[in-house]
């Protein structure tokens, strides 16, 4: 049977059912298929939980992009006289005339009711570690993903086994006890 | 769910070696994978297609028109040749993008194919590894 570790984010790894016979005596099968079953509710429940959190991931680096690129766009005009006119969203349905001059600083809102200003290249830094932490975030999320799809593998073909042992032995030993 | 009659189920070989676990695993994992990232090829494709259509269109449109293009989530006005520029090399990293996804896709699908073929010699009507 593999030992029980655990991976970087602290997820226990699934026992491994070698022989089922060394694994659970018969009257032991009830018992440990009933641990089996909370032991893989608990795997589904991270497992939710994981889609959860890549799920708002997955949505904020797209918006981190976009402004990113609207920064991006500043930076590629700040050299040209002429300001940029835009139609910018004033409420959800509403736009409203912009033009602006020559940009050299922005303002980003940083969360919790907090703006701040900066210039178009800090912000620009600033951003493009934003998006790099998100997308780092995302990959460690995906690889807990994968580890917890490989643990609920385990416990399902662990259980499915210990079960058909189970009928096996039931089988074998009502054959034996008609005879 | 099939359930097996008995005389498969006395000869299925109810022994699983932690090789064999080590490629089920796998093969679920590799399927999770390639169902994620079909979903992103498809999304990324049709923004591509989006972009085809806008090229074609900005083809016919006339040369002093200033052109509301989205960056972000705002409008900038922009002249035909910058809007066209800058269409050109979205289109550009799309087709990239498309690109590793779909060897990506071809990797695993191959790799699934190995899985599959080794999994059904050792476990035959025992297992199921169709989507």
């Amino acid at each position: 049977m593999a030992q029980l570790e655990a991976n970087p984010r602290g997820i226990p790894q699934a026992p491994f059912v070698g022989k089922v016979e060394e694994f659970t005596t018969e009257s032991e099968v009830e018992g440990t298929l009933k641990k089996f079953q909370e032991m893989l509710s608990k795997y589904k429940y991270m497992e939710t939980h994981l889609l959860q959190r890549k799920k708002s991931l997955e949505s904020k680096i797209p918006d981190i992009k976009k402004t990113l690129d609207m920064v991006d766009f500043l930076i590629s005009n700040e050299s040209s006289p002429e300001p940029i006119l835009t139609q910018y969203e004033l409420n959800d349905t509403l736009y409203a005339h912009a033009s602006i001059p020559s940009p050299k600083t922005v303002n980003l809102w940083l969360g919790a009711n907090v703006m701040l200003e900066y210039s178009t290249s800090e912000a620009r830094t600033l951003l493009s570690q934003k998006l790099g932490s998100a997308r780092t975030s995302l990959e460690q999320v995906d690889e807990d993903l994968e580890f917890l799809r490989d643990q609920i593998t385990t416990m399902e073909v662990n259980t499915a086994r210990v079960y058909n042992y189970d009928v096996k032995l039931r089988r074998l030993r009502k054959e034996a006890g008609g005879k | 769910m099939k359930m097996l009659d008995q005389q498969d189920e006395d000869s299925a070989d109810t022994e699983v070696t932690w090789e064999d676990q080590k490629n089920i695993n796998a093969f679920s994992r590799l399927n999770m994978r390639i169902q994620n990232l079909e979903e992103a090829y498809e999304e990324k494709k049709k923004e591509k297609e989006y972009l085809d259509d806008l090229s074609s269109e900005l083809e016919l449109a006339d040369e002093d028109e200033l052109i509301k293009y989205r960056v972000g989530d705002t409008f900038v006005n922009l002249t035909l040749d910058a809007t066209q520029s800058r269409i050109e090399s979205e289109q550009e990293t799309l087709s990239k993008e498309l690109e590793q996804f779909s060897t990506k896709i071809d990797g695993i699908t191959d790799e699934m194919s190995k899985l599959k073929v080794l999994l059904y010699k050792k476990f035959g009507t025992s297992i199921n590894l169709e989507r």
